[in-house]
């Protein structure tokens, strides 16, 4: 294919609670580790994409576009979108027009400034309906859990088995997040802890099943190719990405247990880059929580649907957890997943296409995963927007 | 802070769970659509409307809140998940109402996945006092439980009578009790108000009777704790009900509230049986409805002593001169200006007059209406089969019957006080609920209600053979209520949370 963008930088902020910052100084502090990587200036930018998912509800800021161009004192063509994900398609569609040879993409939110309020808004944004029924951001993935266990007839120690197996990938998710210096969460956990506060939750998830809310932002520099090869030398391309949309109102959908979005996402964006799910072997999920990481495994096409669960092997506690896929190890979420690097909404898709741009340039540190070198050519993202309504997977490699 | 026309749009479809389903392909929508996703472009115009208001549904998928969003955090813990209709074809959140989940109580989800539930008509969380209430069917309760499911059957009129009179009625109340010494009262769950009793007594009038909503001309609703100062109740009741013609998304039918304290329904009666009667009305059927949530002082504070005999619940009944079951043979009603019992606007709770509320005030206006309208109808005690009156406490209904030489046969039926308590505008209508629940054809019937301010209306009914044949359609009755084998009692702190709501 001709002009290939790529991504020639990254940036990002820790993520958790920046309590004395203001948004734009997080989006700045990324925007600057990004152009510094990369030794650009800001007029070298053509356009901005920027996502944010609810700034204009947590900080009342309506035009985003507004303080980023007093941030960067550029006057280009800036576009909000809800996720880095999303922004990262415009921009590549813009690139690959060849409207733009350089283009800055970010992502910011700040959850904590309306904590209190916090789960109210995202359930009223996200799933209105189930809102007004009682809902809570929790329950759907705990529905879809039970939706799961039901349909793949889930009982007796294969239950056991599969609560034990949910509870692994928070462990691997937190033990992973350990290596990660911007990661919100440093803090290994055990798979004892997952149980025992599912069980003082009453409920099928607890506490740690769950992301939490997080302030942060990341931010990312896309060029056309021609430009990227003057850049760096070790650009990231993006091989595919594809986007798909489903109902808001998940009791509405045809499948409870897994996302169409997903699948339909995954299967345009392979497509798109010549690439079956075994050639990739960096894989971003988005767990919101660890039901939602257990069956984007099999949606993205990774393990059969019912089966992911029994896929998950090594010593979780330990930095050693991966997927096994046909005798190959996988590894997932070496950030530490939304779990444990943290989910600031707008600016979560940044941090994951941050950790695959490091790994596959070998530059993760001691997050770096060391299987043979030929595989570690292309790695994968899957982002949402809500509870599965919006999927992204962006698949990334060093080659074209 | 609340929007008042995304409130309404959500009340309008989820308070009767409007629906739809595609006359192509068959497939079901929650919400209204005018196409259907399968068959696009040639399915406008033929989707049919339906709602799954009188339908029941089954629990899908379950799982425990008990961190609820900020405004759900007055219902503490409940059971929410997935309800499916029609086999699946919809499926719709939804949350179980009328459960207190206790601190450390596990619920074990595959047992209730697969119960079957009924929708309730609750109030849909909490907001500020200044705001909007809104409400919402997405509340269930189990099918084989305290409320069963009964469906909504349309019954073509069939006999025309010369008097008009009760051609259906209900009572609803909830499921919850405080029991103190040999008194039980009826206690609101936490999301029910007057607006939701009478939703549901009207609702369930409609199945009693068999008449066609859309004839109801008229809705009276009488109530003294109506959440709002200004805004009535009986528009919720016709919207939701969809009493009246309706037209896009109003309805053909006139409605409103009353308000003479305890007397605020049964006083509509008489205006409803002649509005029936009046041939230029085109009217068929008009509908009464006393609710209330019976207000109270805590106990200790000023109008405190009211707390002891106060109830919850609602009783509707539809007038009209087709398929009667109790025609109306007369009334009396009087009136004196008698400030024993009051609420002053702004004020939470009302005052009574405290010795004063007896005999100046209840004795001498059920005696005098009663009387009245005997020597009016050429009666004596003893040629009345049931005697019902207001039952403010257990003891004042029996002594006027005994002073008006009225025999314990004669009243015992009626005295529901015990049972639910005082239920305000709704206390002597479920008195008649209960007399025409056993009644038999061509029976007398005296009731003499009782409001506050003061004033008295006595009616006589008579019954018709048609009583039996209606009372077949009806699951839910006052008895069926009052010894529910799913009642649940609350202590006096939980009684005064229930009762304050969300």
């Amino acid at each position: 294919m001709q002009n290939r963008p790529a991504i020639v930088a990254v940036g990002r902020t820790k993520f958790g609670e920046h309590y004395g910052k203001e948004p734009e100084k997080l989006i700045e502090e990324a925007w600057l580790a990004a152009s510094n990587e990369c030794d650009l200036e800001r007029r070298d930018l053509e356009a901005c994409y920027l996502s944010d998912c609810f700034l204009p509800i947590t900080n009342k800021l309506g035009l985003e576009e507004g303080f980023l161009s007093e941030l960067t004192e550029l006057h280009i063509p800036m576009e909000v979108t809800r996720s880095v994900s999303a922004a990262l398609l415009t921009a590549y569609h813009a690139i690959q027009a060849g409207v733009y040879n350089t283009v800055l993409v970010g992502g910011i939110e700040k959850m904590t400034d309306r904590w209190d309020k916090i789960r109210d808004d995202l359930m009223l944004l996200g799933d209105p309906w189930s809102y007004y029924a009682g809902g809570t951001p929790e329950a759907n993935h705990e529905l879809m859990l039970r939706a799961y266990i039901k349909k793949f007839g889930i009982i007796g120690k294969n239950l056991d088995k599969l609560n034990v197996a949910l509870a692994k990938i928070s462990v691997k998710n937190h033990a992973q997040a350990i290596k990660n210096e911007y990661a919100q969460f440093h803090r290994k956990i055990t798979i004892e802890q997952v149980l025992s506060a599912r069980k003082a939750a009453r409920r099928p998830l607890g506490l740690y099943d769950f992301a939490p809310i997080s302030d942060g932002a990341s931010a990312l520099v896309l060029t056309s190719q021609m430009k990227a090869k003057r850049i760096t030398e070790k650009p990231v391309y993006i091989l595919g990405c594809a986007s798909a949309t489903d109902y808001l109102d998940f009791p509405a959908r045809d499948d409870l247990t897994h996302f169409t979005s997903t699948q339909i996402a995954m299967k345009n964006a392979s497509k798109m880059a010549r690439k079956v799910p075994l050639d990739l072997s960096v894989l971003e999920v988005y767990d919101q929580s660890t039901v939602m990481e257990m069956v984007s495994m099999e949606d993205l096409g990774f393990c059969e649907p019912g089966t992911a669960w029994k896929r998950i092997r090594g010593n979780c506690e330990d930095y050693g957890g991966y997927y096994e896929i046909n005798g190959k190890k996988l590894y997932v979420n070496m950030n530490g997943g939304l779990k444990a690097d943290g989910n600031p909404l707008g600016a979560t898709g940044g941090a994951q296409i941050f950790e695959i741009f490091r790994q596959l340039r070998g530059e993760a540190g001691e997050r770096q995963i060391t299987t043979d070198q030929d595989s570690m050519l292309t790695g994968c993202s899957l982002e949402f927007e809500g509870f599965g309504t919006k999927a992204y997977v962006s698949i990334l490699g060093r080659e074209t | 802070m609340s929007s008042e026309p995304i409130e309404r749009r959500v009340s309008y479809l989820g308070d009767r769970l409007k629906a739809c389903r595609c006359k192509i392909c068959g497939k079901e929508y929650f919400e209204m659509r005018d196409y259907c996703g399968n068959c696009g472009r040639k399915s406008f115009g033929k989707m049919a409307n339906i709602d799954l208001f009188y339908e029941k549904g089954r629990i899908e998928l379950c799982t425990l809140i008990n961190e609820p969003t900020n405004k759900f955090k007055k219902l503490e813990h409940y059971v929410y998940g997935i309800i499916s209709f029609h086999n699946g074809k919809i499926r719709v959140p939804g949350r179980l109402t009328d459960q207190i989940i206790n601190d450390g109580e596990v619920i074990d989800f595959s047992s209730l996945e697969g119960r079957e539930v009924v929708p309730r008509f609750r109030r849909r969380y909490q907001v500020g006092g200044s705001e909007v209430v809104p409400t919402i069917s997405l509340a269930f309760t189990l099918a084989d439980e305290y409320y069963p499911h009964q469906g909504y059957t349309i019954v073509q009129p069939n006999k025309e009578y010369n008097l008009p009179g009760i051609v259906g009625y209900a009572f609803y109340t909830s499921r919850f009790r405080i029991k103190e010494g040999k008194l039980e009262r009826s206690v609101p769950f936490i999301d029910e108000d007057a607006v939701t009793a009478a939703v549901e007594a009207g609702k369930l009038s409609l199945i009693h009777s068999g008449v066609d909503s859309s004839l109801v001309g008229k809705v009276y609703v009488g109530s003294e704790s109506n959440p709002y100062a200004v805004k009535p109740i009986a528009s919720k009741v016709a919207q939701v009900l969809k009493l009246g013609e309706e037209d896009g998304d109003v309805q053909g039918v006139d409605a409103v509230d009353t308000e003479f304290a305890c007397k605020a329904a049964s006083s509509m009666f008489k205006d409803a049986a002649a509005l029936v009667s009046y041939s230029k009305s085109k009217m068929k059927y008009a509908m009464v409805i006393g609710a209330d949530n019976s207000q109270a002082a805590p106990r200790g504070c000023p109008g405190g002593e009211l707390d002891v005999f106060v109830g919850y619940g609602g009783a509707a009944f539809i007038f009209g001169k087709y398929d009667v079951i109790a025609e109306i043979e007369g009334w009396y009603s009087c009136t004196s200006d008698t400030p024993d019992f009051w609420r002053r606007d702004g004020e939470p709770f009302p005052m009574h007059g405290g010795r004063f509320s007896g005999e100046p005030a209840y004795f001498k206006h059920v005696r005098k209406a009663t009387t009245k309208l005997m020597e009016k109808l050429n009666l004596q005690a003893g040629d009345v089969d049931y005697f019902i009156t207001h039952q403010p406490n257990p003891r004042f209904p029996v002594k006027v019957a005994k002073q008006l030489g009225f025999k314990d046969e004669q009243y015992a039926v009626s005295l529901q006080v015990t049972k639910f308590g005082n239920t305000y505008s709704g206390c002597s209508p479920v008195g008649l609920a209960a007399v025409l629940d056993v009644a038999k054809p061509e029976e007398k019937i005296l009731i003499t209600s009782y409001g506050s301010g003061a004033g008295s209306d006595a009616y006589l009914l008579r019954t018709t053979s048609q009583i039996l044949d209606k009372r077949q359609r009806q699951k839910i009755n006052v008895k069926s209520q009052a010894e529910n084998p799913f009642l649940h009692y609350v202590d006096y702190t939980t009684y005064r949370r229930l009762k304050l709501g969300m």
